[in-house]
């Protein structure tokens, strides 16, 4: 029964602390602005999935048109409706990846599943080179220097040229990109944990190297990592659009922003706009993150004050 | 207040209340201070910490942030108003008539600008003299603080000098201009006890010399005993009581004043003959305190008016200012500790009894990098530093070890060898009978849980991510002592015993305050049974009253379950009250060990009679003899040969040649008494006839 | 200080030679058949192995890594039995390989079951000889010979038989007879200066890669001349004004400019002051590698735009660290003293805080490099950036390997740079 009454009383208070957290939010105007943005896009996402106003890659209409009643946004180069594709263009970066070589997708987006990805990755290396420090530190904090010496974009055409195409392979590039800064994050958030006295208890009490490291240390990590999260879905968001521009991103059939000004961009002095309802897309949703994630890091530390 | 005022005070306070504004709405952090200071004298300011004393000497030079303002009263200087002052006016007057000395010094110095560049500007700039005449004068100045090699130090950065060194430049600093007001706040309570002694040597002749007025601020009733002539106690934002240094000390007549002299154990007291009492409850945050008498709910005497009506401070027929409605009726001497913070009882521990960790010439070294060309290529020698060389002791099965120190003496590293954190380097430790000299890694289970630890830091000792429960109930649910379905109620129980209800269990720890946290820290090294714990400066960074709570605390875990402790501290007569034997030790060495009290009377180890006499005791009628040690801790990388005090050593010359031997022999343990051992080159019965570094006046 | 550079210099030897295996391994071991590429999808599995072995690649990948490292002119020296010497042709002005017999340039080659001796005359032409001997018998029996041909290779012949191979020309795919068993294509190896042939101009990548480097450094030195002092000084007058409007439009514009894609930047001002305004050419045109010098009208938008990125994240940097300094103890000290504030500022101030940002500074010069490929591919720019992003399409692997290298060089270096000013402006480290 003491379970019970433990369970039943914790609720409310789980809740209650998400609710706090929330709350931090709306203390920013920054970070209320910025989560706006991104929720507009995220709804948009959901609802292309169900309702587009037309097919996103068929040639239906007159070439180039101005915004119009028909076409809220215009059409391309092709004839086809910017808005349509513009919306179905959410859903890779948000919503959904492609398996190859079929019809499946999983869920959550390449921009997720990489920053989740270079999380995951940059967290394991940096605890083990922070907690443990000596040898595991030198040798993980060089290979990782290695991979930060790379330009990122260098590093994406590079990792694109040797596996070719494809939403896995960019996913895959935003993880190795983005695995060191993380590392170097959590590395630093270690070194200064590690010289608290609940971890000396914890190793006075013999505790295991990988229970200190994800039990002990990793949860007090988790505000700043928040942060860094959201700032790293901006970048790679950032980065798809960047593949996507230079022709080498997301594969179709699924229209990708990037890709949209690319090929918009090649009849620019007859469309502007095709060029920049893309390019407007991309910049808002990276800038929604960033602000987000900006507003959200200052209240945090004030919070803490 | 008979005597005739000559001059004006040089700072007058009245009535003072200071706000922050806050989201909806705005603090006040600070209400109703008085207070005045004349040329001359050093008045001191007293309180725990969020008591507001800080925030009043912001105000004074008008620093309080984007968000803090004065909003009632008026703070004058030398007749001059200066609340509202701002802009070039407070300039000129910051730096040049009043100045400001700071903790840590460290941190008040700007890290990448040469130390006499950051002194001459304040010449320069307010008196606008040439550089040339500006350094020569802060040389002066730096020599006038016994800075030794002033002119060099001029060209150094402060992390080239030492903490002492770094507080007497800043000290320098402050007196360029011969300001009419010092304000210094905490300025010994980053440094070493010897190296604070010292400086308060410093500003107390500096008052003498410069006429300066100085408002002193600190935590520490023993300097501040030591250091003022008036002393402001504070409370929660009010200034509960002000009198001259003998009247607090003597006849303390508000209740807090004197339920903090009950706090604080005396040099020379220990735990059987005295006893501490702690004062119940907390400080009340600064937003929701009581409408009547802020001390009120904490107060022994409270009475409905205490409840309703805010005391006014008033003066007393014999000078004494008292925030109290029934200052004049209340009589300390027939006070008698509630039920709540009683203290134990503790008896006489048998230091006969069976030793349970043994120590033997116990070594660790740590090595270190060169940093030298060939020494990054590995070709240098290899160097060390000797952290702990040849500690050997016993300790007897429920008894307590205590062990002083200034910083860098090795008193951690010695623990956390013997808990295991760090291996040894030589020598042998038996705990229970096993071999305790390698990593914890390769101890048993049922060895670990025999040996735990309590932390200093109440900040640090609770992991944030967890509520309290979950983190007394890991010990249990690793070691396995308790069985699952029990662990919640053998938490709560183990709860209960440190004075802390049920309902902390599911609390995180930023829903505590420190004391309750080193509470839990407690509980959480006690979940295992442990038959040893090691407790390292375990209230050194609590507040007095929490401090007494804590150290009650403990004696009666130990009187409950026999447990034996090893307590490290650098405060001498929290050692002195709390431990059965006292091991003094200085860059590595133990210099004597042996039953407190024999520490504390002679013979003594020249170093233990130094720390002693420097110790700040809050009792302004005790005498102590006057040792002072010179130079400054020497680097534990190859530490002096011979004896490694030798370098400081006040009692050297007692010994032929101006003690050569010192210089290159390792000195013989010497026998005073049973269990009592000096590690020193000058024969016992010279070190007998030394008088007690501490008299009391007759009073 | 001194443990200091030495561990700075260590770590970046061992970084570069990290970063190469990484890069040499990810591209050749990961990019599959190249011959596909260039031979297309048609050609046959004979020609393609063929056109693999001239190429080297049936090497294992740790010998090509080393050849790719520091060449594998050593390696054939001791099978052809003669040092191996590059001269230039007179002709095309490029370096070929010759063995040195006796002070005579000598190459070889099969003609109809014939070996000729080429001897090198000293206008660059040589003169065939029929091979008088040199063959020497190998475990199987074989009658074999090691020679340079005219092709920088170094190769085994095997008398009577020789090989068909298939040689890539100008008119596709030709068989010819007499070809050799084993080739060694000669190189010196990138620490000698030597990347290699590029697959997609026929030529010494080294020789294509230099005025792309040329054009790039320009580029990024226009850049960051005009980027770094605009951005410490918003930097710094964003931070001394925390809080205060002036800091918040400073913030904000940075973050926005920061967080948009050099490609959207860059499209926006196209649109903007090339074909709305029309007072900047819209699209750099290169008429020759020469034509920046002659209109630097042509630098003007990919400047901007790499500007408009960098400056944001530079002065965003700096604001954060101007706002630590000023908020700590060392600064309330000078104030307390005092000092006014421009003295506190500038004395007391400014140097902590660009102490972080340095390093920080230094190390995003990468992130520049990677904003160079973007905004040389919106424009057209013929910069390292484009020339990466073109072998990488094309699968030029010498090509993107050598430009890679030479990428993260420059990141290294300025990282590199960077840690040395800060050894300097940190007195902590410098009287350590």
């Amino acid at each position: 029964m003491a379970v019970q009454s433990m369970t039943t009383k914790r609720q409310p208070s789980r809740w209650e602390k998400f609710w706090n957290t929330a709350s931090i939010v709306f203390e920013s105007r920054v970070a209320t602005v910025g989560m706006s943005i991104v929720l507009f896009w995220v709804l948009v996402a959901f609802i292309s999935l169900f309702w587009t106003p037309y097919d996103p890659n068929a040639s239906n209409f007159t070439q180039n048109l101005g915004p119009n009643t028909t076409n809220l946004l215009g059409t391309d180069h092709l004839g086809r409706d910017i808005l349509s594709r513009l919306m179905q263009g959410t859903q890779v970066i948000l919503l959904k990846t492609r398996l190859p070589g079929s019809d499946i997708s999983i869920p959550g987006g390449v921009a997720i599943w990489g920053v989740l990805g270079s999380l995951s990755l940059g967290t394991l290396l940096g605890l083990n080179a922070g907690y443990r420090g000596g040898w595991w530190d030198q040798i993980i904090m060089q290979v990782l220097d290695a991979l930060i010496a790379f330009p990122r974009i260098v590093l994406y055409l590079v990792v694109i040229a040797a596996l070719g195409q494809g939403d896995l392979v960019v996913i895959l590039a935003i993880t190795i990109t983005g695995a060191p800064g993380v590392a170097r994050l959590v590395r630093s958030l270690a070194l200064d944990i590690k010289t608290r006295d609940y971890i000396r208890a914890a190793e006075t009490r013999g505790e295991s190297v990988w229970y200190i490291m994800f039990r002990e240390i990793l949860p007090n990590a988790r505000g700043p990592l928040l942060v860094d999260g959201m700032l790293r879905v901006g970048y790679a968001i950032f980065a798809i659009g960047t593949l996507g521009f230079l022709g080498i991103g997301l594969p179709p059939p699924d229209p990708d922003w990037g890709n949209m000004v690319n090929e918009a961009r090649r009849n620019i002095f007859a469309n502007q706009l095709a060029v920049i309802w893309p390019a407007v897309a991309i910049a808002s949703l990276v800038i929604g993150l960033n602000l987000f994630a900006d507003g959200l890091r200052e209240e945090l530390t004030r919070y803490q004050k | 207040m008979s005597e005739l005022v000559k001059a004006p005070p040089v700072l007058t306070l009245e009535d003072v209340a200071i706000a922050y504004k806050i989201r909806g709405g705005e603090i006040e952090a600070v209400q109703n201070v008085s207070f005045e200071i004349n040329r001359g004298e050093t008045h001191g300011i007293v309180g725990e910490s969020g008591c507001g004393k800080s925030t009043v000497a912001w105000a004074i030079v008008n620093f309080l942030g984007a968000n803090g303002y004065v909003k009632r009263g008026s703070i004058k200087f030398q007749g001059q108003e200066l609340v509202g002052v701002t802009g070039e006016e407070l300039r000129r007057l910051r730096g040049d008539q009043i100045a400001m000395v700071y903790q840590d010094p460290m941190q008040a110095l700007n890290p990448s600008m040469r130390l006499g560049d950051q002194m001459s500007e304040v010449l320069t700039v307010h008196r606008g003299m040439e550089q040339k005449e500006a350094e020569a004068r802060c040389i002066e100045m730096l020599e006038r603080v016994y800075m030794p090699d002033a002119a060099n130090v001029m060209r150094r950065y402060p992390h080239q000098i030492s903490g002492g060194q770094q507080q007497r430049v800043v000290i320098a600093t402050a007196l360029l201009n011969n300001p009419a007001l010092l304000i210094m706040d905490e300025p010994t309570t980053a440094l070493d006890v010897t190296v604070e002694a010292a400086v308060l040597d410093l500003i107390a002749e500096l008052r003498r010399d410069f006429d300066t007025a100085i408002m002193y601020i600190t935590h520490n009733l023993g300097v501040v005993a030591r250091v003022s002539t008036r002393v402001g106690v504070m409370y929660a934002g009010e200034m509960v009581e002000r009198g001259t240094v003998e009247q607090i000390y003597e006849a303390p007549q508000h209740p807090y004043t004197q339920g903090l002299l009950r706090c604080v154990p005396k040099l020379g007291s220990d735990k059987v003959s005295s006893m501490l009492y702690p004062i119940r409850g907390r400080v009340p945050p600064p937003n929701n305190r009581p409408t009547g008498c802020i001390y009120g709910p904490r107060c022994d005497y409270v009475q409905d008016r205490c409840r309703n009506e805010r005391p006014k401070l008033r003066q007393l027929p014999n000078g004494l200012w008292v925030r109290c409605h029934f200052a004049e009726d209340i009589n300390p001497g027939e006070w008698t500790p509630s039920e709540d913070i009683a203290p134990p009882v503790v008896g006489i521990r048998d230091l006969n009894a069976e030793p349970i960790l043994k120590v033997n010439n116990l070594k660790k070294y740590y090595e270190v990098k060169g940093t030298q060309l060939k020494d990054v290529l590995g070709l240098g020698e290899k160097r060390y530093v000797k952290a702990v060389e040849d500690a050997s002791f016993k300790i007897p099965e429920g008894t307590t070890l205590g062990v002083v120190g200034e910083s860098g003496c090795g008193k951690s590293t010695l623990i956390k060898t013997l808990i295991g954190l760090e291996d040894t380097t030589e020598g042998e430790a038996r705990f229970l009978g096993f071999d305790i000299t390698g990593p914890i890694s390769e101890r048993d289970q049922s060895l670990i849980q025999e040996l735990q630890m309590v932390f200093q830091n109440p900040d640090s000792t609770m992991n944030p991510s967890y509520t309290v429960g979950q983190q007394i109930a890991r010990p249990m649910q690793l070691f396995r002592t308790v069985p699952k379905a029990e662990i919640r109620a053998e938490v709560i129980k183990l709860l209960n015993s440190m004075r802390l209800g049920a309902n902390y269990y599911d609390r995180l720890p930023r829903q505590l305050s420190g004391g309750e946290k080193q509470r839990v820290g407690i509980a959480r090294a006690l979940a295992s049974h442990p038959d040893l714990v090691l407790c390292d400066e375990p209230v050194s960074a609590l507040d007095v009253s929490v401090q007494a709570a804590i150290l009650n605390l403990l004696l009666e875990i130990q009187q409950e379950f026999n447990t034996t402790m090893v307590f490290i501290a650098h405060d001498l007569s929290v050692v002195r009250f709390f431990s059965d034997q006292v091991a003094v030790m200085y860059l590595g060495q133990i210099m004597e060990i042996g039953p407190a009290e024999a520490i504390y009377t002679p013979p003594y180890h020249p170093y233990s009679e130094a720390l002693l006499s420097a110790v700040p005791i809050p009792d302004p009628t005790v005498q102590q003899k006057h040792i002072r040690l010179e130079g400054s801790v020497p680097s534990a990388i190859d530490p002096p040969s011979g004896c490694r005090f030798h370098t400081r050593c006040p009692r050297r010359k007692l010994l032929p040649d101006d003690g050569q031997i010192c210089v290159t022999d390792t000195p013989p343990w010497r026998e005073a008494a049973d269990g009592h051992r000096i590690f020193c080159h000058i024969p016992l019965e010279t070190l007998r006839s030394f008088d007690p570094v501490i008299s009391q006046e007759v009073s | 200080m001194a443990r200091f550079i030495i561990r700075s210099i260590i770590s970046t030897i061992i970084t570069m030679l990290l970063v190469s295996i990484a890069l040499f391994f990810l591209i050749e071991v990961g990019s599959g058949d190249i011959s596909v590429k260039i031979l297309g999808v048609f050609a046959t599995p004979e020609q393609r192995a063929s056109y693999r072995a001239q190429l080297g690649l049936d090497a294992p990948a740790w010998q090509r890594y080393v050849d790719w490292l520091i060449g594998n002119d050593w390696r054939a020296e001791r099978k052809v039995g003669y040092p191996l010497v590059t001269a230039t042709n007179p002709q095309t002005g490029e370096q070929g390989w010759w063995a040195d017999v006796d002070g005579q340039l000598t190459r070889w080659k099969m003609e109809e079951g014939q070996l000729l001796t080429l001897k090198r005359q000293d206008d660059g032409s040589s003169t065939a000889h029929l091979s008088s001997g040199g063959w020497e018998v190998n475990e199987e029996g074989q009658e074999v010979f090691w020679g340079v041909d005219t092709k920088n290779n170094a190769v085994q012949w095997m008398r009577g038989e020789g090989a068909e191979v298939w040689v890539l020309t100008k008119a596709g795919l030709r068989k010819e007879g007499d070809g050799p068993q084993v080739y060694i294509p000669l190189r010196k190896g990138l620490l000698r200066g030597d990347p290699g042939i590029s697959l997609q101009f026929g030529r010494p990548v080294a020789v294509t890669l230099v005025p792309r480097i040329r054009n790039t450094l320009v580029l990024a030195g226009v850049a960051f001349t005009i980027i770094m002092p605009l951005a410490l000084f918003l930097g710094i007058l964003a931070g001394i004004n925390e809080g205060k409007p002036l800091d918040r439009i400073i913030s904000i514009t940075s973050l926005g400019f920061t967080a948009t894609p050099e490609f959207v930047t860059g499209i926006f001002l196209i649109i903007i002051f090339g074909i709305w305004l029309k007072v900047l050419p819209a699209v750099a045109i290169f008429t020759s590698p020469n034509a920046i010098f002659e209109d630097p009208t042509l630098l003007a938008l990919p400047v901007l735009t790499l500007t408009a990125v960098e400056l944001g994240y530079v002065a965003r940097m700096t604001r954060a660290s101007m706002v630590e300094v000023m908020d700590s103890p060392y600064i309330r000290t000078a104030i307390i003293k005092g000092m006014p504030k421009w003295r506190v500022v500038t004395k007391h101030a400014i140097r902590n805080a660009l102490m972080a940002p340095i390093t920080i500074i230094m190390l995003h010069v990468n992130w520049l490099i990677g904003g160079l490929v973007v905004v040389e591919v919106i424009f057209g720019y013929p910069g390292l950036g484009y020339y990466i992003y073109r072998s990488a399409i094309f699968g030029d692997y010498n090509a993107i390997e050598a430009a890679a290298m030479v990428t993260v060089a420059i990141a290294i270096l300025t990282r590199l740079i960077g840690d040395l000013a800060y050894t300097l402006l940190n007195p902590r480290i410098r009287y350590a």
